[in-house]
């Protein structure tokens, strides 16, 4: 049994809006899979449903090999999550939230407490009120609280939300760690490509509660699209040159000359030549892989024609 | 439900460390010193002459200033004061958790929604209890201190046990107003239920009917009234099917907060 997680045409209605619709993936074990959406994507409801907390309209969802119920204990002594916002008892201290979730979670020593303070960087705030830490503590708070028990499955819902850049970078390299040394699949949402990038193997893309796709981080690469970027004195005339010579060539908001094709891109030397030889010499000339963002918008359909 | 001894630790840890016991202890804590003071306006009609209005008041309900008629009234402010304050306490262990959203950390654990639902439940009866048995010390020290005339041993054994069996029927109560606080994710539906319920047991007792509505029992009990066991069934049942209805909101509806 290598799969960690797993949907089947899973679906969620709320009156006449539907959250989730048709979903069906898989994660393996010891994976890190991003699960990538606009907000009202759809996100959090996957990570609900996959935590027995909504009920599905139709389909099923299986967490660790168990076919989950509303309700049930199961499997959830091998599952740490954070759902939504991470919020904690504002009148108990970071180590006393974190005791009360010990004791609701039987056979986790109280040694775990000290352990995940010091791994979550939060030693100089364990005697300090929840309800006083900044955003970024008690994200790490909330983060500490999955992590106690050291599950099998981490379901995290934007976990780097709140973390400065510091954080952001600290948090990937824990998860990183995680998967890559004890075997951890990681579920994680976000709503920015470049970020999940950079620690998933997989990514799923889910626009309007549908799954667009799903794909390797070297597809990632493979999918984006390139564009030649250049510039010249005279940016009408060279364009028409590019576009005599069969070259989809187009001016951009800012003046400069985009030209999209592949030839363009895989040879943009030829480009120059031809530029050069028409006495229109590129005073700036390179090229450009569509950034991540606009890749995500592209694919959820939300670039308002303007793919670069 | 396992680990219930665990979880209703982890209850008593938010209570303890929240401001609200020491609230709700100073609030009821008003209600014997109140009656102290009735006393004192009874047994001196000079003063009571010069307070007027509050004379008047303590002249309906208690008459003379004696220990059946302080215990008396100690037993009605706690079966009425109750309804609300042990209302106020569940509304705020339930609520608490969907405004503070923490209520999502306590849905996917292997410790069963049931058993959280059930030690907190515990601790508003603990609290509620805790209550009462202060507010009857405390009475008892007022009582002694205001020099009412001493009473049979029979006098203070009747009034603890009506006291004790209005709290018990009082703290059965409660259950509805957890499942309020639940299915309306918050503080404010459960005390808007628990003015409702105030209101309708005092319009529903006034018209005679108050034997068959759960929340003018406790009082009619305290007061004498001669209820048959279908009062006492009503109370059991509306604290059973409160009980029932805020597992099963807690086990089966879907979760969004």
């Amino acid at each position: 049994m290598n799969v960690a997680i797993e949907t089947n045409n899973l679906v969620k209605r709320y009156g006449d809006v539907t959250a989730v619709d048709d979903l069906s993936l898989r994660v393996a074990r010891g994976e890190i899979y991003a699960f990538l959406g606009l907000n009202g994507a759809g996100k959090t409801t996957t990570i609900r449903l996959l935590l027995g907390m909504v009920r599905p309209t139709s389909g099923e969802a299986r967490v660790l090999g168990t076919r989950i119920r509303v309700g049930d204990k199961k499997p959830w002594d091998s599952v740490g999550y954070l759902v939504e916002t991470a919020d904690a008892y504002p009148e108990l201290t970071v180590r006393e939230n974190l005791e009360a979730m010990r004791r609701l979670r039987p056979g986790t020593g109280s040694k775990a407490i000290e352990r995940v303070i010091e791994r979550l960087g939060l030693i100089a705030y364990a005697d300090r009120r929840a309800g006083t830490l900044s955003h970024g503590n008690a994200q790490r708070l909330g983060l500490a609280k999955a992590l106690l028990h050291n599950p099998e499955l981490l379901l995290l819902d934007e976990p780097a939300l709140g973390l400065d850049p510091a954080g952001i970078v600290e948090i990937r390299n824990l998860l990183i760690e995680l998967a890559r040394d004890q075997g951890v699949t990681v579920f994680m949402s976000s709503h920015i490509l470049g970020e999940v990038s950079r620690l998933a193997k997989r990514i799923g893309i889910i626009h309007r509660g549908r799954l667009l796709q799903e794909l390797d981080v070297d597809e990632l690469e493979r999918n984006r699209r390139g564009r030649l970027v250049l510039r010249t004195r005279d940016n009408q005339a060279a364009r028409s040159v590019l576009l005599n010579a069969g070259f989809s060539a187009g001016i951009t908001a800012d003046g400069t000359i985009e030209v999209k094709d592949n030839a363009a891109i895989e040879r943009p030397d030829d480009i120059a030549t031809r530029l050069v030889h028409a006495g229109h010499a590129p005073t700036m000339l390179h090229v450009e892989q569509e950034d991540l963002e606009h890749y995500f918008l592209r694919l959820v359909g939300m670039d308002g024609g303007n793919a670069k | 439900m396992s680990n219930i001894a665990q979880a209703v630790w982890v209850e008593l840890l938010k209570a303890r460390r929240s401001k609200m016991p020491l609230l709700t202890a100073l609030g009821f804590s008003l209600l014997p010193l109140g009656g102290g003071f009735f006393m004192i306006v009874l047994k001196d009609p000079e003063l009571a002459r010069r307070v007027g209005l509050i004379s008047a008041k303590a002249q309906i309900t208690m008459g003379v200033a004696d220990w059946p008629a302080y215990l008396g009234f100690l037993a009605l402010a706690n079966a009425m004061g109750g309804v609300m304050l042990f209302g106020l306490i569940a509304s705020w262990v339930f609520g608490r958790e969907y405004s503070d959203r923490t209520v999502k950390d306590l849905l996917a654990l292997p410790t069963s929604r049931s058993a959280i639902v059930f030690a907190k439940f515990v601790i508003v009866a603990v609290w509620s209890a805790a209550l009462t048995v202060a507010i009857y010390l405390i009475g008892l020290g007022v009582g002694t201190a205001v020099a009412l005339p001493p009473a049979s041993a029979e006098t203070f054994w009747q009034g603890t046990i009506t006291i004790a069996i209005s709290a018990g029927l009082t703290i059965a109560l409660v259950t509805p107003i957890a499942f309020f606080a639940s299915a309306g994710h918050g503080y404010l539906p459960p005390m808007g239920v628990v003015v409702l319920v105030m209101f309708l047991a005092q319009v529903i007792a006034m018209a005679g009917w108050g034997e068959y509505f759960p929340w003018s029992i406790p009082g009619l009990y305290v007061q004498g009234e001669n209820l048959g066991t279908v009062s006492y069934v009503i109370v059991i049942l509306t604290g059973v099917a409160g009980l029932a209805g805020t597992i099963l909101w807690w086990e089966l509806a879907d979760q969004t907060h």
